[in-house]
C-alpha cells in the first residue's frame, strides 16, 4: 500500500513548529526557571501537607488535653474532695468541742459540694451510653453516702460518738467504697479514652511521617528527573547540532569544491593557453561567471542564515501587492527554472488584499521554496505558483504556495525539514546536494514577518509549500498612505 | 463592849435600809442615776428544718431547756444548744424560760446527769453562727438566736403560738452596743 502523508499546518501543529519542539525549546530556554518552578511547586505541596498534618496533630493534642487530661485532672480532684469529705467527718469524731466539730462539719460540707458539682459536670459532659450510666450510678451512690454522712455528723454533734461510729461502719464505709469504685471506673474510662486518642495521634504522626517521606522522595525524584531531562535534552541537542554542523560543513565544502574545481580547471586552461579564440574565451567566461555566482549565492545564503540566527533581524514592513511579490519572485528565479527546464504555472486570485511584508525578504523566502521545487521536482519538472485568500485564527490572510510534482516526502521526514542543517537520508542517497538551510531560513523569514510556512506532501507525488501572510490592516494602510509613503511602515 | 454592840446594831439597820426594793443595783455597783431602758430584739427559738414541731408552750419549752424532755414526738433525741455563760441570749433563756440563774442551772444539770434523769448536757457554742450551723446539722437540735441571726437553714418555733415578730412574744434580748 502506498504511503500517503498530507500535512496541513493549520490543522496539524506538528508541521511547522511542533508542540514537542516548542516544549523542548522552552525547556532549553527556561530550564533554570522551570526547575525552580518545579521545586517551588513541590515545596509548596510538601508545605501544605506538613501544615495540614501539624494542624491535625495540634487539634488532636488539644482534644486529648481538653477531654482526657483535663478529665483525669478533674477526676483526681473529685477523688481528693471525696476523701476530704470523709476525712473531715471522721476528724469530728476526735473532739468533744462542739465548735471544732462544727468546723469539721463545714469542711466536710464544702468538700462534698465540690464533689457534687464535679459529678454534675461529668454527667453533663457524658455522651456515650456507658458514660451516662456510670454518671447516674455515681450520682446515686454519692447521694447515698451523703445521707449517711449527715446522720454520722448529726450523731457526732449530738455527742453520740458510739452511734456515729456504728453508723459509719454499717453504712458510711460501704457507701463510700461504692463511690470510690465509681470514681475509679470514671478514671479508667478517661484513661481508656486518652489511650485511644493517643493511639490516634501516634497513627496520625506515623502517617504524616510516611507522607512526608513519600512527598520528599517524590520531590527529589521529580527534581532529579527534571534535571536529568534538561541535561539530556541539552546534550542531545548539542550532539544533534554538532552532527548537523559537521554535515553542514561537509555539504558546504562539497558545494564549494565543485565550482572551485571548475574554476580552477578553467583558470588552468586559460593560463596554459589552451583556450583560443573569442568564442572559447566567452564560453570559459560564462562558466567562470556561473560558478562564481553559484558560490556567491551559497555564501550569501549562509550569511543570511547566520544573520537570522537570533530571529531579531529587522525588516521594513510595508503594504505590498501580492502581484508585486510574485512578479519579483518570477524575475529572480526565471533563470533558474528556465535553466532547469521547469514549466512555471502562475495563478493569482483576483482582488487579493495587500499584505504586510518586506519585498526583499519575501522574495528570498519564496526563492528558497522555488529552489527546492527545482531541486526535488525533477520527475514532473513543473512548478505551480498560486496566490489566494485564506482564513486563519486571527483573521484573513493571503497564501502564496509553491507546488511541484517531484519526489515528495515521507511522513516521518516532515517534522524535521524545517530544522537547520537537516538533510533527508533519502535525498542524500539520491546525491541531491544542499546545505539544509533553505527551509529553515524560509521559516525564520516568514515568522519574522508575522507569517508562517506550511507544507502538504505526498511521497512520489509532490509537495506544496505555502507561505501564510497577514493582510495589511486598514488602519495601518491609512496611516502609512498606501503607495505614497511605503517607508513609513512599522519595523518589526 | 457596849460601843461595839451599838456599832453592829447601826450597821444592821443600814444594811436593812439599803436592802429595800429599788436599791439592789446600787448595792452591787456604783450609783447610776435614773434607770435606762435598753432597746430589745426578739430571741427566736430555732430547730432543724426537718423537725415537725412548729409550736411549743412556755411550759414545754422550759422542760426542753431543763433537759426534762429528752425526745421529740418523732422519736428524735433532743439536743440542746446553749450559748456560753454571760451571753445576753443565755441570760434571757435563764431568766424567761428556765427561771434560774447560772448556778441553779448548773446544779440542775449536774443532778440530772448524775441521777440519769437527763441524758445529755447542753452543747455550748461560742457564737450565733455556730448555733445556727449546729441546728442545721443536727435534726434533733433546739437552740435560740436573735431574730437578726436567723436564716433559712433553721426553722423558728412559735412559743405560746407567738412568732418573734408578734406583739405578745415574750422572749426578748437586750441590744447593747457591740452586741
Amino acid at each position: 500500500m502506498r504511503s500517503a502523508a498530507k500535512y496541513e499546518a493549520a490543522q496539524s501543529p506538528v508541521v511547522l513548529v511542533p508542540t514537542v519542539d516548542r516544549v523542548l525549546s522552552a525547556v532549553l530556554r527556561h530550564n533554570a526557571t522551570l526547575l525552580l518552578v518545579l521545586v517551588f511547586c513541590a515545596v509548596a505541596v510538601v508545605g501544605v501537607f506538613v501544615i495540614r498534618d501539624l494542624q491535625t496533630a495540634n487539634a488532636e493534642a488539644q482534644n486529648i488535653y481538653a477531654v482526657s487530661v483535663q478529665g483525669l485532672r478533674e477526676i483526681g480532684e473529685l477523688q481528693f474532695d471525696a476523701q476530704e469529705t470523709r476525712r473531715a467527718t471522721l476528724y469530728a469524731l476526735t473532739t468533744n468541742d462542739s465548735n471544732l466539730q462544727l468546723e469539721y462539719a463545714d469542711q466536710s460540707r464544702d468538700a462534698d459540694r465540690r464533689v457534687t458539682d464535679g459529678i454534675a459536670q461529668y454527667m453533663h459532659q457524658a455522651k456515650l451510653p456507658a458514660e451516662v450510666l456510670l454518671a447516674g450510678r455515681l450520682t446515686h451512690d454519692w447521694a447515698n453516702y451523703l445521707s449517711i454522712r449527715d446522720e454520722v455528723l448529726a450523731s457526732i454533734l449530738e455527742g453520740s460518738t458510739k452511734e456515729a461510729v456504728s453508723l459509719d461502719l454499717s453504712g458510711g464505709v460501704p457507701s463510700f467504697e461504692r463511690v470510690r469504685q465509681d470514681l475509679n471506673e470514671v478514671k479508667r474510662s478517661y484513661d481508656d479514652q486518652a489511650s485511644q486518642r493517643l493511639a490516634m495521634v501516634v497513627g496520625t504522626s506515623r502517617r504524616s511521617a510516611v507522607r512526608l517521606i513519600g512527598i520528599l522522595g517524590f520531590t527529589f525524584l521529580l527534581s532529579s528527573t527534571a534535571v536529568w531531562a534538561i541535561q539530556r535534552s541539552r546534550m542531545l541537542s548539542a550532539i544533534q547540532l554538532a552532527k548537523l554542523q559537521m554535515e553542514f560543513v561537509a555539504s558546504v565544502s562539497h558545494e564549494l569544491r565543485t565550482p572551485l574545481a571548475v574554476l580552477s580547471s578553467a583558470a588552468d586552461n586559460i593560463a596554459d593557453g589552451l583556450v583560443e579564440g573569442k568564442a572559447d574565451l566567452k564560453k570559459y567566461g560564462t562558466v567562470l561567471q556561473n560558478q562564481s555566482r553559484q558560490m556567491s549565492g551559497l555564501v550569501d545564503q549562509i550569511l543570511l542564515f547566520a544573520s537570522t540566527e537570533d530571529r531579531k533581524r529587522r525588516y521594513v514592513l510595508q503594504p505590498l501587492e501580492v502581484t508585486q511579490i510574485v512578479e519579483a519572485l518570477e524575475a529572480s528565479t526565471h533563470e533558474l527554472t528556465q535553466g532547469a527546464g521547469f514549466a512555471v504555472e502562475r495563478h493569482i486570485e483576483p482582488g487579493l488584499p495587500q499584505v504586510m511584508g518586506d519585498l526583499s525578504a519575501l522574495t528570498q523566502c519564496l526563492q528558497n521554496l522555488v529552489g527546492n521545487a527545482v531541486k526535488y521536482g525533477s520527475p514532473g519538472r513543473w512548478i505551480g505558483l498560486r496566490a489566494f485568500r485564506g482564513h486563519a485564527e486571527h483573521g484573513e490572510e493571503v497564501r502564496i504556495s509553491v507546488s511541484d510534482k517531484g519526489i515528495g516526502m515521507d511522513r516521518s521526514e516532515i517534522p524535521h525539514i524545517f530544522e537547520p542543517f537537516y538533510r533527508s537520508p533519502r535525498v542524500n542517497a539520491m546525491q541531491i546536494h544542499g546545505t539544509g538551510l533553505g527551509l529553515s531560513l524560509a521559516t525564520r523569514i516568514a515568522e519574522t514577518l508575522g507569517g508562517r510556512l506550511s507544507v502538504v506532501s505526498e511521497l512520489s507525488v509532490g509537495s506544496t509549500f505555502t507561505l501564510h501572510l497577514p493582510v495589511a490592516e486598514r488602519e495601518r494602510l491609512e496611516m502609512s498612505g498606501v503607495g505614497s509613503q511605503p517607508n513609513s511602515s512599522k519595523q518589526t | 463592849m457596849g460601843r461595839l454592840a451599838c456599832l453592829l446594831i447601826f450597821a444592821g439597820l443600814a444594811a436593812l435600809l439599803f436592802a429595800a426594793p429599788g436599791h439592789e443595783a446600787a448595792s452591787s455597783g456604783p450609783p447610776s442615776g435614773p434607770e435606762q431602758t435598753l432597746p430589745t430584739q426578739p430571741l427566736a427559738i430555732v430547730v432543724n428544718r426537718s423537725n415537725s414541731v412548729d409550736d411549743l408552750s412556755s411550759t414545754e419549752l422550759r422542760r426542753v431547756f431543763l433537759g426534762e424532755r429528752s425526745h421529740w414526738p418523732n422519736g428524735r433525741r433532743i439536743t440542746l444548744v446553749m450559748r456560753e455563760p454571760g451571753e445576753p441570749e443565755r441570760k434571757t433563756i435563764l431568766r424567761d424560760v428556765c427561771q434560774m440563774n447560772e448556778s441553779e442551772l448548773k446544779n440542775h444539770f449536774l443532778h440530772g446527769l448524775f441521777t440519769g434523769e437527763i441524758l445529755v448536757s447542753p452543747k455550748i457554742l461560742a457564737n450565733a453562727v455556730g448555733v445556727r450551723k449546729f441546728v442545721f446539722n443536727v435534726p434533733g437540735a433546739i437552740g435560740y438566736l436573735r431574730l437578726s441571726d436567723v436564716d433559712n437553714t433553721v426553722k423558728i418555733v412559735r412559743v405560746d403560738e407567738f412568732l418573734p415578730e408578734d406583739k405578745g412574744y415574750k422572749l426578748h434580748v437586750e441590744v447593747r452596743p457591740g452586741n
